[in-house]
């Protein structure tokens, strides 16, 4: 276990120091600036009601776990795996007495916390400009329910990262990657369209699962269901990308 | 004396027909063993195998008992090494790139890191990024971090490289000085004749693959002016004989 800690405050640090992380978590915070002004535009230009003060984050989620969450997400775990290979600084941790499945596992962790950090850091700026700038539509109710959409999307968005770790994995680029990860994530939300029966079981799809926390009637079975095949999903895509980085000659 | 480093039949073979060969090899607690061989020989194939780097055809490494392949973290735990080229994360500074690797080691800290620093002569450049380092300042942070957990075994594929004069003798001791106090073992591969000469205790020549002959560095100078004569004698040995049975 202190080996599994020493990769993952290392993994950690190597986040922290290469700016990237930072670079996605303030560019997430400009998108709360956008939409704050936007709908301060639109309710000062047109007189229209736009946002509530609890509706606001809610907004801003909708639109970043289907846009810069899981670019930043796809970015930062190609630097992890893609980025360390073409530089060979895979050997500097390698070479150390620390399995690899040790490795694998520290990487994806420190990618799922710049997740939630980011996930939390929208949260709590998207509910501080929402009750500065927004009327006051707050419940206690409604803010447990948004705190909890915010949490629970983090689920999909490391089956996401999972996916992206198999391809690092499997192609030698990073750039092909990256392109390659935009062209299925694209792939899949038009299947999500044309599909719609079999939708569920797409990891774009996935991405909105925290609807299901914002019904009035809690519904246990769909949502169950809907961790199920992310979990299925997550242990699947794992041993794959594991068994091809364990199999990688450097 | 037990072997601290056991190499048997380890094979790898590339899609291009190079690689090695059925590699058996012993190395004992206190040798500085040189691993000579011209290039493409497959010197760092081995030294890749021996790391864990990459995965054998046939054949295991054990060191200090422990499989390289079966049960790595015991392994590589009394290990320190640099292949081929010294690498480090270029956003980082070099002390910060240590205590990367330090957080693997209970017994280091960063008074330790200060230590191989002033070893290696990189005191002066701890807080830079080795994105501005030169090739030499490069190999001596990559063998800073080689020593840092103060190994047994060091495992050092073309340690010189890229170092200048003063660089070369200046590690040269460094080696003879690990090898004296600290009972460190040495592995290195090498294709300077001489620093292998002048470094090394026990001497392994390696060529298309196959281990031809391995020597103390005593006896072969005896038998021999220089270890040059004796290198070039084994490969034409060994290529009269590949081609009588070709």
């Amino acid at each position: 276990m202190a080996v599994f800690q020493a990769a993952l405050v290392n993994e950690l640090e190597k986040l922290y120091k290469k700016k990237k992380a930072l670079a996605a978590l303030l560019l997430s915070l400009a998108v709360i600036v956008i939409g704050q002004i936007i709908i301060v535009g639109v309710r000062s230009g047109f007189g229209l009601r736009t946002a509530g003060s609890m509706e606001f984050p809610m907004l801003v989620l909708s639109v970043v776990v289907n846009t810069i969450l899981p670019l930043f997400t796809a970015l930062v775990t190609i630097d992890s795996f893609s980025g360390e290979f073409a530089h060979n600084n895979m050997r500097i941790t390698l070479t150390r007495p620390v399995s690899r499945l040790k490795i694998f596992a520290a990487k994806i962790t420190a990618i799922s916390i710049f997740i939630l950090a980011t996930l939390l850091l929208l949260l709590f700026f998207s509910i501080m400009a929402g009750f500065i700038f927004n009327t006051n539509s707050a419940t206690l109710d409604s803010f447990v329910r948004t705190v909890f959409s915010y949490i629970v999307s983090l689920f999909p968005m490391v089956v996401l990262a999972l996916g992206i770790v198999l391809l690092t994995n499997l192609l030698k680029s990073g750039i092909s990657v990256f392109f390659v990860s935009i062209l299925i994530f694209l792939g899949l939300k038009v299947l999500g369209v044309f599909f719609s029966q079999y939708s569920s079981i797409l990891m774009t799809t996935q991405l909105d699962w925290y609807n299901l926390f914002l019904m009035k009637s809690f519904p246990l079975a769909k949502i169950m269901r809907q961790f199920l095949i992310m979990l299925g999903s997550s242990i699947m895509l794992f041993t794959a990308g594991f068994y091809l980085f364990d199999k990688k000659e450097l | 004396m037990e072997p601290i480093i056991e190499i048997k039949n380890l094979t790898k073979q590339y899609e291009n027909g190079r690689g090695i060969k059925n590699i058996n090899l012993e190395i004992s607690e206190g040798d500085i063993f040189g691993f000579l061989g011209p290039n493409g020989a497959g010197k760092t194939t081995a030294m890749k195998l021996m790391t864990g780097l990459i995965h054998p055809d046939y054949g295991d490494v054990k060191i200090f008992g422990h499989s390289i392949t079966e049960d790595y973290e015991r392994a590589m735990a009394k290990v320190g090494c640099l292949i081929e080229i010294a690498e480090a994360y270029a956003y980082l500074s070099a002390f910060d790139n240590l205590k990367q690797l330090a957080r693997f080691y209970p017994d280091v800290d960063y008074q330790r890191i200060d230590e191989v620093l002033e070893l290696t002569g990189m005191s002066k450049y701890k807080h830079e990024k080795p994105k501005k380092f030169s090739l030499g300042m490069k190999q001596r942070l990559g063998l800073a971090a080689a020593i840092l957990s103060r190994p047994k075994v060091v495992i050092l594929d073309e340690p010189l490289n890229g170092l200048d004069v003063e660089g070369m003798i200046d590690i040269r001791k460094l080696i003879q000085k690990l090898a004296d106090e600290e009972k460190t073992t040495f592995f290195i591969s090498s294709h300077l004749i001489h620093d292998v000469e002048l470094t090394c205790n026990r001497i392994g020549v390696i060529y298309n693959g196959e281990i031809l002959n391995v020597e103390s560095t005593k006896t072969i100078l005896r038998n021999y002016a220089t270890l040059e004569n004796y290198f070039v004698s084994e490969v034409e040995r060994n290529g009269r004989l590949s081609s009588s049975v070709g």
